[in-house]
């Protein structure tokens, strides 16, 4: 291939937080990579795994998962059903023939602008070494 | 002319099978084989389980016999873990697996095999069949159905779910019986028993006395029998020993776990479906119809044939008829029929008799387990004969070897040689008909056999020895793995 | 004039077939409007003709199909095409031919592995002068109906109810349309109490739940919050028929997915393990998950584990 990958990620970001964090990173001009798709979600804790399951075996290649920082999720408890289910989603990848480290987990509070578009750069950095999903063909 | 007759599929038995009838030049049989054609590979996949799920997963080798593996494994269970289940637990599987051996017997009598009594083996082949009965018969196939229906729901009240069921658990049964529950079965099953006493009567007044003739002369082999009797020779189909009948009838009783002192399985490259013989008589394999060798069937036949007698009443009677009538081990191969309604009316009995023992409603229906390494065997009679579950597990209860030996494979080899027997005699110099073919395949139906049952293996890792023999039936090697 | 009807079964146990007779009295109603033109459990209809002289297999034209089990040979496939041929319409039924069903299992061993037992079972062939073509050779997995031919209606559930038989079997009779399968889960018919949080670590399945005998259900804890592995969230509703509560459930035992995934998309393994997450369980404890929770659904879902790269 003479062009550079750029992997496809999607990011799947709590409205309370971790959207707003993305939203400050966009507005304080922070670099960060074209790659990602920022999906808002009401709350990390509402992110079914088939969601990410589904849009890693339909073309992305990798997935960000961010929620609110522990004890500051907008419902309580919804990171921490986020922590159980991602150790969950971790455990399946491999069922499907896919790498863990294209899934990860993250806290970006909506003050993290600078953070989120550090953890997005490495993140594309580490999915881009792993290469093309291996759903893409 | 040389050719070759397929009949397939056998049809009005479950699971799938064909025969294969081999013409030579002057239009006489020269072999006849049921071929076994399926294979689902049960003990490849159930290995790396946990084994408190096998009694959920090995019913669905059978769909009609689905309490017999259920109760096997659980009993396999309970040797792997070392228990033994409360009256109440033990009771309430052996009451279940009464009620599921009227139905099974009620729906082949009258719905598989009936059909050739009923309106004789030459009938068109498309009223030859349950429908053809309806009309000809509506009140009785009414009652069938009826009580066919009621002995459902009846296990559906016991365990919640008739077929596939999951209520026996390592250590007894999951869901005790309420004293409501109780009565209400109670009165089914005196309704059960009206059809069980209807049916032999019927069967003896206007089926058997017209078929005598064939009864007497089609697929008659000499063989063994093998069944489960209690410690003083009673008749029991939930648990015991099994007793080894020889031709003559001198018999030997043993504890099912120790079947493979007993048993060795044969390999034909024809068939799927492996051949048990009694290797404890010493004698090799042969499957000749003049001169059989390790040949012993199961199934209801060889039950009457090895028991001493039957703990109920009725049952028991008809028993002493029986044994009057045909001397004792009878051979005749289309008595199983005789043999099924016996049993029926056994069953119908001995639930009665469970339904009225206070432990029924007890609430202690199962012990607690621990897994452990261990090698535990679960054995009870299914309606298709002795179903045999062996497993192994590791010290986490997980599997990590099966061997299921189930009721129809203990016929295949009888089964080939009545084939064998009922084509030689009835196809003669090229001539056949469609009402021949029939005939013979009404040798395979008294066996009432289960190929779902019998093909639910891929040959697993474990004891496949294959004998070859030439081509006098002398043994010249034996390979093993 | 009766509606023709034909019935073939592949790699199956025969308790769908039982399924059917268990519809009771109301199915000497329905055998009154039918004509069997073909079903091996039940009539003598032969596939090379009565006396085994045709060279093709053949089945008469039907106007109702029914195939229970999944394709695991390829007599299997041919029958399967045969009865599509044949049949206006073509049902699956139950989890065998909806999805695999048990049988289905065997589809996380290699080809290789399974056709080297296989074949290891013929090797006698030369050493006996016999031939090995009186059996049929088995497929490389095993197929749900739908993956061979085209099927117009599904009855899942191992096996399925006598209701659900019954009640297609009538509409169609009527010709109207079947019913729908529920679109709900089994959870959504099961009265037990939830209050989303486990009170216990997972269990094994062989220790027993906790109730008062004799007692309403709706007073016991949903088994999955006693810790019993439950496949309730992520199996099709339906299996309690017109009385409601899941089978299993009755008997104080759980669910164990026998009505397959919640749609024809679903993978039941990650909804499964996403409930049992969500209500605080560890679901590392699970031993062979794949296998574990596509029990019956195996067929386009069970693959051999890729290896790692
Ligand atoms: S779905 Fe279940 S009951 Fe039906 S054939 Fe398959 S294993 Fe048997
Ligand atoms: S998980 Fe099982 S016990 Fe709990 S509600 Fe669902 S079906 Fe009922
Ligand atoms: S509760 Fe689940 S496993 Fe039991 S019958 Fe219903 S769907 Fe099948
Ligand atoms: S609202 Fe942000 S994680 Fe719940």
């Amino acid at each position: 291939m003479a062009d550079e990958f750029e992997p496809l990620i999607i990011a799947l970001c709590c409205n309370w937080c971790s959207y707003a964090g993305a939203d400050l990173a966009g507005v304080s001009r922070s670099q960060y990579p074209p790659s990602i798709r920022i999906v808002r979600v009401m709350c990390s804790g509402m992110v079914h795994p088939n969601l990410v399951i589904d849009a890693l075996t339909k073309g992305a290649d990798g997935v960000l998962m961010c929620g609110c920082h522990p004890g500051d999720c907008h419902y309580q408890e919804g990171n921490y059903k986020a922590e159980k289910r991602a150790e969950a989603i971790k455990l399946m990848l491999p069922d499907f023939g896919i790498e863990e480290e294209r899934f990860r987990l993250e806290w970006v509070s909506a003050a993290e602008g600078a953070r989120f578009a550090q953890v997005v750069k490495e993140f594309t950095e580490q999915v881009k070494q792993l290469g093309a999903s291996p759903y893409k063909q | 002319m040389a050719k070759t007759l397929v009949i397939q599929p056998v049809t009005r038995i479950e699971g799938h099978a064909k025969v294969t009838i081999q013409l030579n030049d002057a239009g006489n049989v020269d072999t006849a084989r049921v071929n076994i054609i399926e294979l689902r590979g049960f003990e490849r996949f159930c290995m790396g389980r946990p084994v408190e799920d096998m009694p959920r997963i090995t019913p669905r080798i059978c769909g009609v016999c689905p309490w017999s593996h259920h109760l096997a494994s659980a009993k396999a269970c309970d040797a792997v873990f070392g228990v033994t289940p409360p009256p109440a637990g033990a009771k309430l599987r052996e009451l279940c697996n009464s009620i599921a051996y009227m139905e099974e017997h009620i729906l082949h009598f009258y719905v598989l095999a009936g059909a050739d009594f009923l309106l004789g083996p030459d009938a068109p082949y498309s009223v030859r069949n349950v429908i053809g009965v309806l009309q000809a018969a509506p009140e009785v196939a009414q009652r069938v159905v009826k009580v066919r229906h009621m002995c459902a729901k009846m296990l559906e009240t016991l365990a919640g779910k008739a077929i596939h069921p999951q209520a026996a658990v390592p250590g007894g049964f999951s869901k005790p019986l309420s004293k409501d529950e109780r009565d209400k079965l109670r009165k089914q099953a005196d309704e059960a028993l009206e059809l069980a006493k209807f049916s032999i009567a019927f069967a003896k007044e206007n089926v058997f006395p017209k078929y005598l003739d064939v009864v007497k002369s089609l697929a008659v082999i000499n063989t063994g029998f093998i069944g489960t009797v209690k410690a003083d020779g009673a008749l029991n189909l939930y648990d015991g020993n099994l007793r080894l009948m020889t031709p003559s009838g001198t018999y030997q009783d043993f504890p099912y776990d120790k079947y493979t002192d007993y048993i060795a399985e044969h390999i034909e490259s024809w068939s799927y479906l492996k051949f048990p013989y009694a290797k404890q008589w010493g004698e090799g394999f042969s499957m000749d119809t003049d001169g059989p060798k390790g040949v012993y069937r199961a199934n209801t036949l060889a039950r009457i044939n090895v028991c001493d007698y039957i703990d109920t009443p009725l049952a028991n009677a008809e028993l002493e008829e029986f044994r009057k009538n045909f001397g004792r081990p009878a051979q005749l191969t289309l008595l199983y029929h005789w043999a099924r309604l016996i049993e029926l009316l056994y069953n119908a009995e001995n639930a009665i008799r469970l339904l009225d023992d206070p432990d029924i409603t007890s609430l202690e229906t199962r012990v607690k387990v621990t897994p452990r390494a261990a090698r535990g065997v679960g054995c009870t009679e299914a309606p298709r004969g002795t179903l045999i579950h062996d497993y192994e597990t590791d010290a986490d209860g997980l599997v990590t070897n099966v061997n299921l030996i189930v009721g129809t494979t203990h016929n295949n080899a009888p089964i080939n040689m009545s084939v064998t027997q009922a084509a030689k005699s009835l196809i003669k110099d090229g001539q056949y008909d469609q009402g021949v073919l029939n005939t013979v395949e009404m040798s395979i139906r008294a066996y009432d056999p289960c190929f779902s049952c019998a093909t639910h293996r891929l040959d697993g890792k474990l004891s496949v020895k294959l004998d070859i023999f030439n081509a006098d039936g002398k043994l010249v090697d034996t390979l093993a793995n | 004039m009766a509606a023709r009807l034909a019935e073939e079964w592949f790699a199956i146990c025969g308790g769908c077939e039982v399924t059917i007779l268990d519809i009771g009295e109301p199915l000497l109603d329905v055998l009154k409007q039918v004509e069997i033109v073909h079903m091996p459990v039940l009539m003598d209809h032969k596939l090379f003709g009565q006396t085994g002289e045709d060279a093709e297999m053949a089945i008469p034209a039907a106007d109702v199909g029914l195939i229970s089990g999944g394709v695991r040979s390829d007599e299997h496939k041919k029958l399967a095409q045969e009865m599509r041929k044949k049949c206006k319409f073509l049902i699956a039924l139950g989890s065998c031919a909806c999805y695999g069903g048990i049988p289905a299992l065997a589809n996380t061993f290699s080809t290789e592995e399974l056709l080297e037992k296989v074949y290891r079972g013929c090797v006698t062939t030369e050493k006996n002068g016999l031939p090995c073509e009186q059996i049929p050779t088995l497929t490389d997995r095993v197929y749900a109906i739908q993956e061979v031919v085209p099927v117009d209606a599904f009855l899942p559930g191992c096996p399925t109810t006598p209701e659900m038989v019954a009640n297609a079997l009538i509409a169609l009779l009527e010709g109207k349309p079947l019913p729908p399968l529920a679109n709900k889960s089994v959870c959504d018919e099961c009265p037990t109490r939830r209050e989303k949080k486990a009170v216990s670590i997972l269990k094994r399945r062989f220790e027993g739940a906790e109730f008062v005998p004799g007692a309403p259900l709706t007073e016991m804890r949903c088994l999955m919050e006693q810790g019993i592995l439950c496949h309730g969230p992520a199996t099709r509703a339906g299996c309690g028929g017109s009385e409601g509560t899941p089978r299993c459930i009755r008997a104080y035992m759980p669910c164990e997915g026998c009505f397959g995934p919640l749609t024809e998309k679903a993978n039941p393994m990650v909804d499964m393990m996403g409930a049992l997450s969500s209500i605080g369980l560890d679901p590392k404890q699970i031993p062979d998950r794949a296998a574990t929770f596509n029990r019956f659904s195996g067929a386009g879902r069970l693959r051999p584990i890729p290896a790692k790269r």
